[in-house]
């Protein structure tokens, strides 16, 4: 190398260009500019908020949450609630009963529907097309508006006419049919179950063992099922000798309920501290290499301080932001404590599960469909079919498509190795498929659940509408709002992590 | 996915969207079966598939059945949606106006006409034979349903069905026995079909590919159908008419399932050798055939003439509609043929691709001064034009002009980045002054310097020779020219005077709001998807956090959010009417589906894509306007299709939040008029219908476009 | 003339030119992988250079790093006298004077031929339209295929995409050419078509980095051969030097597989 060129690279070994050059500079400025632009938008519309709402007189509180509600809901696990939490809570309750029970309906329907979309017969297929096609480019409200209307023209419920104490009742008022009641020692019998559950699958396993060793037929999952049926067969009349595991909860709620707020507090900030740290660590080991920590580029050490300021802004809301969430936790981690203590409380030794059909009943002036069945009102029945019959559309199309979405390859390979065609379905086709299908068919699911919130338009009592009702009467729109929000977030994460949990098990079946 | 580049033979295919006219490979159409042989293949191929084919067909006929019964019944009121019309589509837009709503309309079919003529391609079109078998089908059925439907009742002065006693019921002796026994007599039939399959099947017959199954089994559905049709003619307690008057009575009906029929017969049979069914006329002319035919028996069919004007209700039965609604149509109607066919005149002689831009800036355009300019009528304060707002659209085109000529210089290097940070901090300045309100200015003029300053930062990206320099030039002095025209009008009263907050409801704020909607929501939709593809951690935190939350929560909340509380939000002048709000939460929520969908495009953009990019020196933005977005948003046009027919269904949740949109005039308007008291099924039944006409059409449209961009295919 | 002999005339020429590309000690890890271990070595200018070895050496790597399509993370590259650190003006600097050619070609599909190549003159070297078009229309006819300027990529067959991006690199008038297994993804009959374009190139006097297997490339058209294996490079040296008389056990391993 001649003396020209070492003098050309010293010329150029700059040490740093200037910032606004810097490529790692600008990415981040650009990145932390944005940022502030977000927080000072999100903070201003606080800041005006507070200010606006200050003006009126009216303070954020959730305080609405334990002061009496002055109406009736129409239906659900308490239809005359002391407060307006417990008036959200059976909101609550209605939405998740109406989504859980539109989910396996919708998905039944969509099932059979896709596969007749691919049947062979022409009316058949033609008939599930027209059936998709229609319902799925008609707006959901709409068609649970229509529903409502329908119903509407049902004759009316007279306490003479109709099957009173039959299988089904259909009347103006909606669509009863019988219930299966959650009884007296149904969580104590559930310890049976779960204790079925465990030994009935070291059973299947076990059995499953033996299938592999010696080749004989050993029926696993008939096995499991009869050991959970042994149990649960038992635990029917055993289950009250487990009355005393009421009393542990207790004692751990008293536990609980003994905490100092400032525990909370410092547990909080060392939970995120661990949490910024077991990053910053996991971050780093990626960079080791076998000749020693690589050298930090920039952008590497913007990430590390980010996340310590993360942890650091945690910190703070806890301490400052919001000094009163950790007797809040206290508080309702007391409460809920106290709640499973009592289900599980002694005494309790009625029936686990109790089964009683639809009957008619008059109260005031007019007879109405009883407690006994289980009771889908008009607007329940116009959201119910509704949300079903659409999201059934919808289902119907993945299912066709995730079907179509096998090579025809697979069949044919099947078919060579000379499975049977049950065989075939169930150990070639169908796990492939459903592959396709799961998560699309997660969406769809948490479609459903949202949309069952379209209920305030016929006045099914859900969380939205029972949202509105306490709005209405106790003027706390912003705080609603927020519960609405944070309860439809919870309900998608949950159903996001269910579906998420089976994708990865069907891709650890993939290998 | 994608055409790969290493890949020429996949390359070649239709996958390809990009390669002109090439559409995909032609498919020669199929032999054609008799009709026997394809009702064996088809529904008798097996005792299941006959079964199926049985049953299945027994609840076909049930369906339809009851459908028509309810449509055609005495009981409905249809007069209720007839009456309506206009209220339907626009609620309370004032009638001594409505020729505003007609201009819009206008202009929408001008350029529809002018679009599709000059852009889209003809395709093969509808071939003759499908043509001809689709009138006869439909001829068939409308005859099917002459039958089927029940006789009509015979009604008083008032229009109620005459009753008779109730022992006087089921009168003739077999119609009366069978209409008992149908159902009894129904479950016989589709036993003995159990038993003819099984017969069949024993004696090999299906294997054996024979006729009997066929006609056998066909032969008792035959036989179905007619215990369906003669049940109806029991007497019962509402007298209707006998059979001869039913049929006399349904001459219309009868007479357009003989034209039907009988144009498709002749086309079948006109057409008579096989090669020349198979020739192809363009859809368009199929939908004008259609189109022109409706809007003549306005002038000839007595559809009769309702409607509710000035609280008055109209209702002259017997003559053809008003004046004032066939003759705006017919205009319409020669309006799209007109433009329709100047365009295919001006694609023929090559401006096509010239056009192209134009017409899409148009189509931008248009939802903005039909709905501010036309719509609204502004009232402009003249003084105030002359005085403020022209000389400060003036001065931002002219200063801006200058900063944009000059920071598009090839060589500004970095004195171009030093004044763009400039600008950016004076553009942040002005929000930051107003929130502290040390200086007042006009929102606008905000909104200008905020403009200006994302178009400096990104002018270096567009830097090129005088040419470029002056059309970068001339696009801000248009930008800053329709901006500040459309902010003036959007400030300026309006003189249409309505009895509700909204200008217009009904199917007119549907479309309005889904409009609006989606051109808020795109932009912002491939915003969030490029951050959250982005390698730069806190914007796809941001955009992440964005797009889970909202597709995690109702849309009802969303809406009621900013329905309901968003003016807390703002500052003490400021308030949001309930449509604009509401137009705003659709368009968040939209924004982060619209997301998902583009990310799915941008993840099939390939790697080599941004590395060839970046070895030939694009910035970032040059990079993912003219490469990866391009490419991106290609593959993502099919699920941004059923983004958009989401939207457009999702606008039926106005209704909750209280404005006056299509659902709510059928749902609870019309049910309230002294008229038509609770009468509510027959408008949805109508909303329902139109609603599927638009969604139908574009979902159909966009599997169209999946084919022929081959997405999706394996 | 002795190989040894040739070797040091080549030394003294080569020493009179001006280093276009410089490394020292360049690192690269991916993750616990290093993919780069102390690349050091000068290109000079108008000079070709082959880089050759199994995969995985670090070969597409290296040259990778030379116009940051991949960051190093230590020691210094060098280009033409601008040193490639994370300075703005010094990538972009470098990118246009840097043309790559990649082995799946990456032409952008959405384009017609003539497209692909005037974007980057337009748009990055700030030519109006008319002079990049004219640029455009040449360099297919030096790449031989002026009559598929309006076709789009898709529609062409390997060889000829291959031709348009290298077409599409010159466009920017670069002063050095790096060319990542420009033939790998090429079926045979179509490999030649483009080792011609490249050699015309190297008589032109464009200084070039070439990633290939193409021996016989190697011999006729190399100034000098680098080979590397694990990240490192192995040996250096002309193609008679090389082919003839290694002197590395691992360099005579590989040639004997591949010859």
């Amino acid at each position: 190398m001649s003396n020209t060129d070492q003098a050309t690279l010293a010329a150029t070994q700059s040490q740093r260009p200037p910032f606004y050059r810097d490529v790692t500079v600008v990415k981040w400025l650009a990145q932390v500019f944005t940022l502030l632009l977000v927080v000072f938008a999100l903070f201003f519309l606080t800041t005006q908020a507070l200010e606006n709402l200050d003006r009126q007189g009216i303070e954020i509180k959730y305080d609405f949450l334990s002061i009496g509600l002055g109406s009736d809901l129409r239906e659900g696990i308490d239809t005359d609630p002391d407060t307006a939490g417990r008036a959200l809570w059976a909101g609550a309750v209605n939405t998740l009963r109406i989504a859980a029970g539109g989910i396996v309906a919708a998905t039944i329907l969509g099932v059979l529907i896709g596969v007749g979309r691919l049947s062979s017969n022409w009316i058949v297929s033609r008939m599930c097309s027209v059936f998709i096609e229609t319902v799925r480019n008609i707006p959901l409200l709409v068609q649970i508006v229509f529903i409502w209307a329908l119903v509407a023209t049902f004759p009316d419920v007279e306490l003479d006419q109709g099957p009173i104490n039959g299988l089904l009742h259909v009347s103006n008022k909606g669509v009863s049919v019988p219930r299966v009641h959650i009884d007296d020692g149904f969580y104590q019998w559930l310890i049976f179950i779960a204790a079925g559950w465990l030994v009935g699958s070291f059973v299947k396993r076990r059995q499953e063992r033996r299938h592999d060793a010696t080749g004989r037929d050993t029926y696993p999952v008939l096995s499991f099922l009869a050991v959970l049926a042994v149990f649960g067969a038992v635990g029917w009349v055993a289950h009250p000798i487990f009355g005393w595991v009421g009393a542990i909860f207790d004692f751990i709620g008293d536990g609980f309920s003994s905490l100092t707020p400032v525990i909370v507090q410092v547990v909080l900030s060392l939970a995120a501290l661990a949490a910024a740290a077991w990053w910053i660590r996991r971050f780093l080991a990626r960079l080791r290499t076998p000749a020693g920590l690589m050298k930090l580029t920039d952008d590497d050490k913007f990430r590390i301080i980010f996340a310590g300021v993360g942890a650091l802004a945690v910190i703070a809301f806890v301490l400052v932001g919001w000094p009163g969430l950790s007797s809040w936790i206290i508080n309702s981690g007391t409460d809920l404590l106290g709640v499973i203590a009592d289900k599980f409380g002694d005494g309790r030794t009625g029936r686990p599960i109790d089964i009683k059909a639809p009957d008619v009943e008059q109260v005031g002036r007019f007879p109405n469909p009883g407690p006994a069945g289980l009771n889908l009102t008009q607007g329940g029945a116009a959201v119910f079919f509704g949300v079903v019959l659409y999201t059934a559309s919808f289902i119907a199309e993945i299912v066709r498509g995730g079907i179509l979405a096998v090579p025809k390859g697979q069949t044919e390979a099947a078919q060579a190795v000379g499975l049977r065609r049950v065989t075939m379905l169930r150990r070639v086709i169908l796990p492939q498929a459903f592959r396709v299908i799961l998560p699309p068919l997660g969406n769809q699911y948490l479609n459903l659940t949202k949309n069952t919130s379209l209920a305030i338009a016929v006045g099914y009592s859900d969380f939205v509408q029972v949202g509105q009702i306490v709005y209405n009467q106790t003027g706390k729109t912003l705080e609603v709002i927020s519960l609405w929000m944070l309860f439809y977030l919870a309900c998608s994460l949950t159903i996001s992590v269910v579906v998420n949990f089976f994708n990865i098990r069907m891709k650890i079946v993939e290998r | 996915m994608t055409a790969t580049m290493g890949d020429p033979a996949a390359g070649a295919g239709p996958v390809e969207p990009w390669d002109g006219e090439r559409g995909p490979a032609q498919k020669p159409e199929e032999p054609s079966l008799s009709a026997g042989e394809w009702l064996g293949r088809n529904l008798f191929s097996s005792p299941v598939n006959s079964l199926l084919t049985v049953v299945f067909s027994l609840l076909v006929l049930l369906a339809v059945r009851g459908l028509l019964n309810f449509t055609f019944s005495e009981e409905r009121t249809w007069r209720a949606v007839k009456t309506n019309m206009r209220f339907l589509f626009t609620h309370a837009y004032p009638q001594d106006q409505y020729a505003r709503i007609w201009v819009c309309v206008g202009a929408i079919a001008v350029l529809s006409g002018l679009s599709v003529g000059l852009l889209a391609r003809a395709g093969r079109g509808i071939s003759m034979k499908k043509l001809s078998m689709n009138l006869m089908a439909t001829g068939g059925v409308i005859a099917l349903g002459i039958v089927l439907r029940e006789p009509s009742a015979i009604v008083d002065d008032e229009g109620v069905a005459l009753h008779r006693d109730a022992s006087a019921a089921g009168g003739d002796s077999f119609v009366g026995w069978l209409d008992a026994n149908a159902f009894a007599v129904l479950v016989v039939l589709v036993l003995a079909n159990v038993a003819l399959a099984v017969w069949f099947h024993l004696q090999g017959t299906y294997l054996r590919g024979g006729p009997e199954p066929r006609t056998a089994h066909g032969a008792l559905v035959l036989v179905s159908v007619g215990v369906l049709i003669v049940q109806q003619y029991a007497t019962g307690e509402v007298v209707r008419e006998s059979f001869a008057d039913a049929m006399s009575d349904r001459a219309w009906w009868w007479l357009a399932a003989a034209l039907l029929a009988g144009a498709g017969a002749a086309l079948w049979l006109g057409l008579g050798d096989a090669r020349r069914r198979n020739t192809f006329v363009p859809a368009m002319y199929v939908f004008f055939v259609g189109a022109g035919v409706m809007v003549l028996s306005a002038w000839v069919y007595p559809w009769g003439h309702y409607g509710f004007l000035e609280g008055e209700f109209i209702n002259e039965p017997g003559r053809t509609v008003a004046m004032t609604t066939k003759l705006p149509w017919t205009v319409m109607l020669v309006l799209l043929v007109a433009t329709f066919e100047l365009g295919r005149v001006l694609r023929a002689a090559g401006a096509g691709p010239k056009l192209r831009v134009p017409l899409n800036l148009l189509w931008v355009l248009t939802p903005f001064v039909l709905y501010w300019a036309v719509l609204r009528d502004p009232d402009l304060d003249w003084d105030h034009v002359l005085s403020t707002d022209l000389p400060m659209a003036v001065f931002f085109a002219a200063f801006g002009g200058l900063v944009v000529w000059f920071l598009a210089h090839p060589r500004i290097g970095e004195a171009g980045r030093v004044i763009a940070v400039v600008l950016v901090a004076v553009a942040a300045l002005n929000w930051v002054a107003a929130y502290f309100g040390w200086y007042p200015m006009l929102q606008k003029a905000r909104i200008s310097f905020l403009l200006l300053a994302v178009v400096a930062l990104l002018a270096h990206n567009f830097a090129g020779d005088r040419a470029q320099r002056m059309k970068l030039v001339a696009v801000w002095v248009a930008t800053m020219a329709v901006f500040h025209w459309l902010v003036t009008l959007v400030n300026s009263p309006s003189t249409v005077d309505t009895p509700t907050d909204a200008l217009i409801g009904g199917f007119g704020i549907t479309l309005i709001v889904a409009v609006f909607t989606l051109l808020l929501a795109f932009p912002m939709g491939v915003l969030l998807a490029l951050a959250r593809t982005s390698k730069l951690p806190i914007f796809r935190v941001l955009s992440t956090a964005y797009i889970e939350v909202f597709r995690g929560v109702p849309l009802i909340t969303v809406l009621f959010f900013f329905t309901l509380i968003f003016n807390l939000f703002l500052p003490d002048n400021m308030t949001l009417v309930d449509i604009a709000g509401a137009t705003i939460g659709f368009s968040l929520f939209s924004a982060a589906y619209l997301a998902e969908n583009v990310r799915g495009g941008l993840q099939a953009v390939r790697r080599g894509q941004y590395e060839a990019s970046d070895a030939v020196g694009f910035t970032t933005v040059q990079r993912t306007l003219f490469i990866v977005l391009p490419q991106a948003l290609r593959v993502s046009i099919p699920p941004l299709v059923g983004q958009v027919i989401a939207t457009f269904k999702e606008t039926s949740l106005l209704a909750i939040v209280g404005i006056f949109d299509f659902l709510r005039i059928a749902d609870k308007v019309i049910s309230a008029q002294s008229e038509f008291l609770g009468v509510k099924r027959e408008g949805l039944l109508f909303v329902s219908f139109i609603y599927w006409i638009f969604a139908y059409n574009m979902s159909k449209h966009s599997q169209r476009l999946e084919k022929r961009l081959g997405v999706g295919e394996r | 003339m002795s190989v040894s002999d040739a070797t040091t005339a080549l030394t003294e020429e080569l020493a009179a030119r001006d280093d276009m590309i410089v490394c020292e000690g360049v690192n690269k890890w991916f993750g616990d992988f290093q993919a780069l271990d102390g690349i050091t070595a000068v290109i000079k200018e108008r000079e070709v250079v082959v880089v050759l070895g199994p995969s995985g050496s670090g070969k597409s790597t290296w040259i990778r790093c030379i116009n940051r399509l991949e960051a190093h993370q230590e020691g210094r590259i060098v280009i033409d006298g601008v040193e490639l650190t994370n300075d703005l003006r010094n990538i972009e600097k470098i990118r246009s004077e840097v043309g790559m050619v990649f082995q799946q070609f990456n032409l952008f599909p959405h384009l017609t031929v003539l497209d692909n190549i005037m974007l980057a003159p337009i748009w990055v070297r700030k030519k109006p339209k008319g002079e990049a078009e004219e640029l455009a229309r040449s360099l297919l006819e030096r790449v031989g295929i002026p009559e598929q300027a309006e076709k789009y990529p898709g529609q062409l067959s390997g060889g000829q995409q291959q031709r348009v991006a290298i077409a599409r690199a010159l466009a920017m008038e670069p002063r050095i050419m790096l060319f990542d297994e420009p033939t790998s993804a090429l079926d045979p009959e179509m490999i030649k078509e483009v080792l011609d374009v490249m050699k015309e190139l190297a008589t032109s006097g464009m200084t070039m980095m070439v990633v290939t297997h193409e021996m016989g490339f190697a011999r006729e058209v190399a100034d000098r051969v680098i080979f590397m294996e694990d990240g490192q490079i192995v040996e250096t040296g002309t193609p008679e030097h090389f082919f003839t008389n290694p002197q590395e056990e691992r360099t005579k391993l590989f040639l004997s597989q591949i010859l």
